[in-house]
């Protein structure tokens, strides 16, 4: 029996280690317990939680130990009973599907062990070996039993409290109830000690077996977990032990497989077997699933396509799951997809597919056990796959001595050669100038645009003396330049260098860390320089400030154009005048075609886009960059690689030459996790965010998300997130209603839709308080967490809005608050206008006086035509009304006086007379504008033009009007403006005249 | 001519038709005014009542008949983000008129600078009646509250030269310093008779027989407001010139459009039917209409059309929304937060559901 004190609360590991060493074998049962709760919320970062859980832990297990000696003198069946509802109500519980069934689940179990473990006499005996696989399960019900079980079932609320993301729960129970698994299987736990949380939890299945099987097996355990104890203390420095213990592992697992599915196997390799058993009880128990130890590669060769929603892992975890094990994942299923994984609410065009190429699907559960059951490292594959493979690896074995070769033969060169400080041993160099492409077939991607600018290249004194009047193959000997974009790290500059380098031209660069203003483009390029220097200098070269000479076979390649900033001002200008009378082929580089700063070069440049290479281009370069380095990596590693670096080969070579200063290999979780870290920071459109934010998959149960995640999406584009949900919210099929129907499901999706609603509306008081004159900017996540995410969070589901291109619509409210500003500016304006008679503010006319002027001013006009225009005009006289506030009244109208409608009933004789009759007459103004004085009437008339037929009439009549007004003011400037404004309105008009 | 309600109004104190009490002291207010002891002035009450009417017709008392030549300027101001504001600004020789809220975050600007100046300038008119002028504050009660702020000390300060009046529909959103510097004059809605008299009047200027029940008929539909009633009965003149026969009293677009609102809120309730009552609010807020007569309008509406049982609470949260409507900025959040409580409020005492959720 271990003595209490030893589990005195001491900080860290080493409180562990000294149990360890303290604790015989019947108490080290409840070690796991203290020591996988002490070390599981390290692994997961969840420290907050983790403190005081630890220390509870720690405190109860001093506790432990006095009912471990107590209760172990037990007899075995009632263990057995005990132990039975309790696994069964596991299993069951995190079948549910929230969190707060679950504890309801658990509860009676626990009531049912009381009652059994109480109802037992407790005759102290000593420790029976077969008791081992139960003794930790007891003391849990213990727990509940004792008088000073308020701490330890305050451990079992924190671990419930943090409960809600489920498949935590479920590691945190599994570990805490079932802590064997760790003891026995510590290599492995070792070997995934960074891994997340799938790998540590399938140690929780272990224990169900180890009880459900044999006592034999339950023997076999126990000798297992004496000898585990001791190793794990031996085996300290973790580099060793990895090794070490991966050796094991292997081992283990061939003799398994030589053994088949016998107990045996059963127990080295539990977790599948756990996973049986679990179904042979009883229905399968989602959130709480875990991801079987599989062998390496066990899936190398397969493909597999995801469709639905799985009960226990999110989209992007299974699909990570299945390459983490070799598989392939593809988008859409096809006759070569060797497995469909459905799940709920398949999408129906896949399940066609399924149904036309016969394909064979697996549910959740099936596709688990494949990855327990299926053996690795290609030993499953057929011939061809598996010749295909070697081949690959030829290759890249191949390609890897290749590259060694031309480092050789390009060191001894410059050793022989220059003899001077230019040669550079290899290994100094940084990776990615070592392993930059030395030839064609060494650029990935993008063959074809490489292809094109060898060419153009290749032709360009061609071109040059037809004086670029031939199109070519591909029309591009027209243009003296070409303007490589695309993304960086995809080969742009490579690819340039080395085809001019491969053409035969002598490449000068300039880019963004020299200055390129226009003086310096201009002189600097001395491209044609015909000055005395070059006769002084000799050599029939002129050279330029580069310090490069210049030859009829040089190449301009300037790189990163879209980097001519402020202080290159001019120089795209510059630029593009030097390409209309270049000698020479220029290759401009830049990340963004479409930047303004680039619109110059898009007419006089071939525009030459790349794109981003697929990974399999990558892929077989870097393996092989791999080899060379003699790095083990395996193929989908690199794959993620790529993926997290979105193709950027670049980043994936920086990523590698990191990693190797480390270590020679690389896990698949290391390797996400080292693409995590180096991800590129991607601005979505706000239409991609919303449908995210909106979509299903943000807020189901199985998104693994943070708030802080989804508060990351508002901060993407905090400005217009909010009103796209705003928009949007209310095209969603909520999902939380999902499983209703008929009137609740309407009642519900109100609810909910309200909740949404009064969120957003909170949303906007707060952010009065972020825009207002106070300007809380720190109130901007509670902004994001009211306006985005707390709507979402109620009506979040599947819509119109998801997927589809332009379910979406655009934020209604930026154009209606623009219309409603410029009304209103203009409502201010009829209300000056009106002041003088009226003494209503902006409100009372727009809210009393227009539907009063309506009958007056507007009506007649429909009723009775251009009879009325007299009438009209002399009300309008009366309230200093002009003609564009008669526009205005006309225009404020809604429901039966909308604008729309009421001037299609006005015919068009009737606008026309009304419009000449009121520019014909003299009308009272009550103020000039104080910006109307200056330059209107030319501008009135450019506007007006278009509108009507008799532009010619109209102009002249505008000008008598603005010739009276303009009378009472000085002569001479009236004199000269009029014979200005004369000329321009004439020419106006007979631009508008030519239009028409 | 222009419209009966502008052509009939009042010009001088002794021609106003109700409140005569207030006549009264504000006759004599102004003829104590060539003393020096003419107060700062604070008149409330709602829309159509006669504040304005009661503001041109004591300074018609003060000044003399000069206070009616009105002329129109425009000024510019900077504001702090440089950016041009105008204002429009209404004066005759002995008193000018503003409305701040036109620069609607920037009052401020246009308090502290036309203020100062006008207030640091004396009367030039040697015959003008009283040495100092008046500045007249349109819709005071959307003033903000730096604005609110920048006027104190300016009221106190610079009383040798200026007086002020502010014209306001409630003094709920006015600062307590300055109420307590003016003097309040409340100009409460008419009531039916008096809102009878006057339009028995109007109808005697014009020419014609107002038969009782009619007026009665629009003062109703009216409620209180005395322009609204006047506009009405030119309409109703102008559709029928008898005034005789069943007659329905027309209703102002918005109006209508606003209950048609309503009504397609009562008739279903679904996203699709939301979005559309969406589309309607955005109409009628474009157009001018301001939100919160919006809201009141629809509840209203609503209100009338729906059971006893959830009258209190479709109030309740219209009230709710309305105070978060004046403090937020995107108005149909809060309009359209409202409908969707409304409809399901309505959709569950249909089904008979619990409401208790709801509190």
């Amino acid at each position: 029996m271990a003595p209490p004190k030893n589990a005195k609360p001491a900080p860290g590991g080493r409180a562990i280690t000294a149990f360890f060493k303290a604790s015989p074998n019947s108490s080290q049962t409840s070690q796991p317990c203290s020591q996988s709760s002490a070390l599981e919320p390290n692994k997961r970062g969840m420290l907050g939680a983790s403190q005081s859980k630890t220390s509870i832990a720690q405190a109860s297990t001093s506790k432990m130990q006095d009912v471990i000696m107590v209760d172990d003198s037990d007899g075995e069946p009632p263990i057995q009973q005990v132990t039975k509802p309790r696994q069964s109500a596991l299993l069951s519980s995190s079948e549910d599907e929230s969190p707060q069934k679950k504890v309801v689940a658990t509860a009676p179990s626990r009531s049912a062990a009381h009652g059994s473990t109480n109802s037992k006499p407790k005759p102290r005996a000593s420790l029976p070996a077969k008791m081992e696989p139960d003794s930790e399960e007891r003391p849990r019900v213990q727990k509940r039993k004792k008088p000073s079980a308020p701490i330890l079932s305050s451990e079992d609320e924190v671990a419930r409290k943090l409960s809600p993301p489920k498949k935590k729960a479920a590691v945190i129970n599994g570990s805490s109830s079932k802590p064997k698994a760790r003891a026995s299987l510590p290599a492995k736990s070792r070997a995934v000690d960074d891994d997340d949380f799938e790998m540590v939890s399938s140690d929780e299945d272990a224990p169900i077996i180890s009880k459900t099987k044999s006592k034999a097996s339950a023997r076999k355990e126990l000798v297992d977990d004496d000898s585990e104890p001791a190793q794990k203390a031996k085996v300290k420095p973790r580099a060793s032990v990895q090794k070490t213990v991966k050796r094991k592992v292997e081992d283990d697992e061939s003799k398994v497989i030589g053994k088949g599915k016998t107990e045996t196997q059963e127990e080295k390799k539990p977790n599948w077997a756990a996973m049986k058993a679990a179904k042979a009880r009883g229905p399968v128990a989602p959130g709480s699933k875990t991801v079987p130890d599989g062998e390496d590669n066990c899936l190398l060769g397969l493909s597999f396509v995801f469709t639905g929603e799985m009960s226990s892992f999110s989209r992007d975890e299974a699909i990570d799951i299945a390459k983490r094990f070799g598989g392939r994942v593809v988008g859409q299923p096809s006759s070569k997809t060797n497995y469909v994984v459905l799940g709920e609410d398949a999408g129906p065009s896949k399940l066609k597919a399924i149904e036309k190429h016969g394909l064979k699907t697996l549910n959740e559960d099936q596709f688990l056990n494949l990855i327990a059951t299926r053996k690795g490292s290609g030993k499953a594959l057929d011939e061809k796959t598996k010749k295909k493979m070697e081949k690959e690896q030829d290759a890249i074995k191949a390609a890897a001595k290749e590259m060694e070769k031309i480092e050789k033969k390009a060191m001894e060169e410059a050793d022989s050669g220059a003899g001077s400080s230019k040669a550079v041993d290899p290994s100094t160099q940084l990776w990615t100038t070592r392993y930059a492409p030395k030839s064609m077939k060494d650029i990935c991607g993008n063959k074809s645009a490489v292809e094109k600018l060898e060419l153009w290249l290749k032709d360009w004194p061609q071109s040059y003396k037809a004086n670029f009047k031939k199109p070519g193959k591909n029309g591009m000997n027209m243009y003296r330049a070409v303007l490589i974009s695309g993304s960086p790290g995809i080969g742009k500059t490579t690819s340039a260098h080395l085809c001019a380098k491969l053409a035969g031209y002598t490449p000068i660069e300039l880019n963004a860390s020299d200055t390129r203003s226009k003086k310096l483009v201009e002189n600097g390029m001395n491209i044609n320089n015909k000055s005395l220097d070059s006769f002084i200098t000799g050599g029939g070269s002129a050279s330029n400030s580069v310090g490069s000479m210049i030859t009829d076979r040089t190449c301009l390649i300037m790189d990163e154009v879209d980097g001519m900033s402020a202080g290159d001002r001019g120089g795209v200008g510059a630029l593009n005048a030097l390409i209309k009378k270049s000698k020479i082929p220029i290759i401009c580089i830049a990340n963004d075609r479409q930047a303004q700063k680039l619109k110059p070069l898009i007419s006089t440049t071939f525009s030459l886009p790349f794109s981003k290479p697929q990974a399999s281009m990558i892929r077989s370069r870097i393996l092989s960059i791999a080899y060379r380095e003699k790095m083990k990596i395996p193929a989908n590693v690199i794959d993620q690689l790529i993926a997290g670096a979105q193709s950027d080969i670049r980043q994936v070579l920086n990523i590698l030459s990191t990693v190797k200063l480390q270590s020679d290999s690389l896990t698949f979780d290391e390797g996400k996790e080292l693409s995590k870290m180096n991800e590129k920071y991607t601005i979505m459109s706000p239409f991609d965010l919303t449908s995210k934010i909106l979509g299903p998959y943000l807020f189901s149960h199985t998104a693994r998300e943070t708030l802080g995640d989804k508060m990351e999406l508002y901060f993407q584009d905090h400005s217009f997130v909010p009103l796209f949900i705003q928009e949007n919210y209310l095209r969603t099929e909520p999902a939380k209603i999902r499983n209703e129907q008929g009137p609740e499901k309407e009642l519900k999706r109100l609810m909910l839709m309200d909740q949404a609603a009064s969120s957003i509306s909170d949303g906007d008081l707060v952010d009065g308080m972020i825009h207002g004159p106070e300007q809380h900017w720190s109130l901007m996540p509670l902004h994001a967490v009211c306006s985005t995410i707390r709507p979402a969070s109620f009506i979040y589901g599947t819509g119109a809005h998801y997927g589809g291109p332009n379910s979406m619509s655009f934020p209604q409210w930026l154009g209606q608050n623009s219309k409603q500003n410029k009304l209103s500016r203009q409502l201010s304006d009829v209300q000056v206008r009106m002041r003088l008679k009226v003494s209503g503010d902006k409100n009372e006319i727009r809210q009393s006086y227009i539907p009063a002027l309506h009958p007056h001013v507007v009506r007649p006009l429909v009723e009775e035509g251009s009879s009325a225009v007299d009438e009209i005009i002399h009300r309008m006289d009366e309230y200093y009304l002009s003609k564009e506030d008669w526009d205005t009244i006309v225009e404020l109208g809604v429901g039966e006086q909308k604008d729309e409608l009421v001037l299609k009933k006005v015919s068009a004789a009737t606008k026309t007379a009304f419009t000449r009759k009121y520019n014909s007459s003299e009308h009272p103004i009550p103020f000039h504008k104080a910006t109307d004085l200056g330059k209107a009437p030319k501008k009135l008339a450019a506007e007006q033009v278009p509108d009507l037929e008799e532009a010619f009439d109209f102009d002249e009549i505008v000008e008598d009007a603005s010739d009276d007004e303009k009378n009472d003011q000085d002569a001479e400037d009236i004199k000269h403006d009029r014979l200005i404004q004369t000329s321009k309105k004439k020419g106006a008009t007979v631009k508008g005249k030519a239009k028409k | 001519m222009s419209l009966w309600v502008d052509q009939y109004r009042p010009r001088s104190l002794e021609d106003l038709h109700y409140h005569h009490e207030l006549s009264t002291r504000l006759r004599s207010l102004a003829s104590l005014a060539s003393s020096g002891d003419f107060p700062h002035m604070l008149f409330y009450g709602p829309s159509g009542a006669g504040k304005k009417t009661r503001i041109t017709c004591t300074l018609k008392k003060l000044f003399g008949p000069g206070v009616e030549k009105l002329k129109i300027d425009q000024r510019v101001f900077l504001s702090p983000s440089r950016r041009k504001l105008e204002v429009n600004i209404v004066q005759s020789n002995f008193h000018i008129e503003i409305t701040p809220s036109e620069a609607g975050n920037y009052d401020r600007v246009v308090i502290q600078e036309l203020l100062k100046e006008i207030a640091q300038t004396q009367q030039v008119d040697l015959n003008a009646k009283q040495r100092f002028k008046v500045v007249i504050i349109n819709e005071a009660d959307s003033l903000s509250r730096d604005a609110q702020a920048a006027l104190r000390r300016t009221m106190e300060k610079f009383m040798s030269n200026m007086r002020i009046i502010l014209c306001a529909n409630s003094t709920s959103r006015l600062i307590a310093p300055i109420k307590s510097r003016c003097l309040l004059m409340r100009v409460a809605a008419p009531n039916a008779e008096d809102m009878q008299a006057v339009m028995q009047h109007v109808s005697k200027r014009v020419g014609f027989d107002l038969p009782p029940d009619v007026a009665s008929k629009i003062i109703d539909d009216s409620s209180g407001n005395l322009r609204k009633a006047i506009l009405c009965l030119e309409a109703l003149k102008m559709q029928s010139p008898d005034l005789s026969g069943v007659l329905t009293i027309a209703k102002p677009d918005w109006e209508t459009y606003c209950h048609k609102v309503a009504d397609l809120i009562i008739s279903e309730q679904s996203p699709a039917r939301i979005m559309e009552v969406r589309q309607k609010f955005y109409e009628l807020l474009s157009h001018c209409i301001p939100p919160a007569t919006i809201l009141k309008t629809v509840a209203d509406r609503v209100v009338e059309r729906v059971d006893d049982a959830i009258k209190a609470d479709v109030m309740h949260w219209a009230a709710v929304y309305e105070v978060r409507m004046r403090i937020g900025s995107k108005k149909i959040y809060h309009l359209e937060a409202w409908v969707v409580k409304v409809m399901s409020l309505y959709k569950h005492f249909f089904y008979g559901m619990d409401l208790t959720e709801f509190d």
